[in-house]
């Protein structure tokens, strides 16, 4: 069998379109789930009872369940249940969100943990209210030490939106799919796809290289 | 009005009882050195006073202050009282003058110029006027606890708290660390310093303070109490540390 080269070449218009798909709900809900994670994370790390209660509850939810059948839920489960009905990519996002956010939050958690107490208590020494001993002194080194982690969960999240294919949502991998159910060339679309995602990774690696190679880790 | 007053000033860790009815007064001006044995308590009863440790029983005023009151008074405590660790704790993701500058500008809320400009001056108190663009990882030991004193002082405090400066610094470098400490003392600062450093005591002390068993079990004159200790306990720990 030969590759085709001119099969790439005719599915490439539409092989973008779903490449920047997939980049924007990564981006949307990687976004999101940062805020969530650190949100929580500091929940676990510093929270009283209640709120590292909630916060664990949602971790282990998140973490126990697979994310096909989380964004499922939030497509299909949803609307019966509590009559909010929203959009495949909607719908998707929020599952990156929901999802990054859990172990994001695990992240944060120990990356603030792992800063000696030394530190703490020299901030705290100079009159400082815990908050900003956090923002200022922890916050800092916490996310030196948070980068490889982040990098590991921004790539497994990227990856992840190929699942949304099951809500039909027109990211990259549902792109591929329907256009090799329209021209049966499995080896070069798929290959195409595959190098797709490698550039998008690659690009993600590259980035958070450089991020850390001007913040090292303390 | 004396500035730091123990009463009946009780602390313990779970089951073990660290500080057990403390009764102490300092006076402004005062240079309290703390001794005694590993696990006698003096850390501890360091910490309780700017509130890093919190008290079980009695009472703990510090210029005036409880530090059995509202969290904003506590920060106020902790402005009055300058603090230096033995391990240093110098933010190393910030220079010399940033770690120095860090304290008046998020405390004092002074703006970033009038807060280094200030810096300047206090690194060059403690000598290290060249050293201000140097992150902590490049000091030696004694240079960052140098940083770390000028940290402390850019608060402006009333009272310095001292815990083991010296203990994790090689030997040659621990008199430039005591001589800050002493042309501290000669400016008329009130400091209590826990240490081993038994010539600090004599030479810059005005008063000795040995503990024991979460006890002050000696309370003088440092120059008497060193040269004829009648309480054994003390003979038999200055034998050890001399």
């Amino acid at each position: 069998m030969e590759f085709e080269w001119s099969v790439v070449w005719q599915a490439l218009p539409e092989l973008f379109k779903g490449a920047q798909l997939t980049v924007m709900i990564a981006l949307a809900g990687l976004a999101g789930g940062l805020v969530i994670g650190i949100v929580a994370g500091l929940m676990r790390a510093y929270g009283n009872a209640l709120l590292n209660g909630i916060a664990f509850l949602y971790i282990e939810v998140i973490r126990g369940t697979p994310i096909v059948v989380q964004v499922m839920f939030i497509y299909f489960a949803l609307p019966l249940a509590v009559d909010i009905r929203i959009n495949p990519i909607t719908a998707a996002i929020t599952a990156i969100i929901v999802n990054a956010g859990a172990y994001i939050a695990e992240i944060v958690r120990g990356s603030f943990l792992s800063i000696h107490n030394g530190l703490r208590e020299a901030g705290l020494a100079l009159g400082l209210p815990s908050w900003k001993v956090l923002l200022y002194v922890i916050g800092p080194l916490a996310f030196r030490r948070m980068i490889p982690a982040l990098g590991n969960q921004f790539i497994v999240s990227l990856k992840d939106t190929s699942l949304f294919i099951v809500i039909g949502v027109g990211e990259l991998t549902r792109q591929g799919q329907e256009i090799m159910a329209a021209n049966f060339r499995a080896v070069e679309i798929w290959s195409a796809v595959a190098v797709f995602y490698l550039i998008m990774t690659g690009t993600l690696t590259l980035v958070l290289r450089l991020t850390e190679k001007r913040m090292k880790i303390l | 009005m004396s500035l730091v007053e123990f009463k009946n000033v009780t602390k313990s860790f779970g089951a073990i009882s660290v500080l057990k009815d403390v009764d102490l007064t300092i006076e402004e001006g005062e240079v309290v050195v703390l001794i005694g044995p590993s696990g006698s308590g003096k850390s501890t009863l360091l910490r309780c006073i700017n509130a890093l440790e919190a008290i079980n029983g009695g009472d703990l005023e510090v210029d005036g202050i409880s530090v059995r009151a509202s969290r904003s008074e506590i920060r106020l405590i902790r402005q009055e009282a300058g603090m230096v660790f033995q391990q240093f704790n110098l933010f190393p993701q910030m220079t010399a003058l940033e770690n120095v500058a860090f304290g008046p500008r998020r405390v004092r809320n002074l703006t970033k110029a009038e807060a280094l400009e200030q810096a300047r001056a206090l690194l060059a108190k403690v000598g290290l006027a060249d050293r201000g663009h140097h992150y902590p990882s490049e000091l030696s030991g004694g240079q960052q606890q140098r940083v770390a004193i000028a940290r402390a002082l850019a608060v402006k405090p009333k009272l310095m708290l001292f815990d083991e400066p010296t203990s994790a610094l090689d030997p040659e470098l621990r008199h430039e660390v005591l001589r800050v400490m002493q042309s501290l003392a000669e400016e008329g600062m009130t400091m209590i310093v826990v240490t081993h450093e038994i010539g600090f005591a004599r030479k810059v002390g005005t008063r000795l303070i040995f503990m024991e068993n979460g006890k002050i079990a000696v309370d003088g004159d440092p120059a008497a109490l060193l040269d004829n200790a009648d309480n054994p306990r003390l003979k038999e720990f200055l034998q050890h540390v001399h």
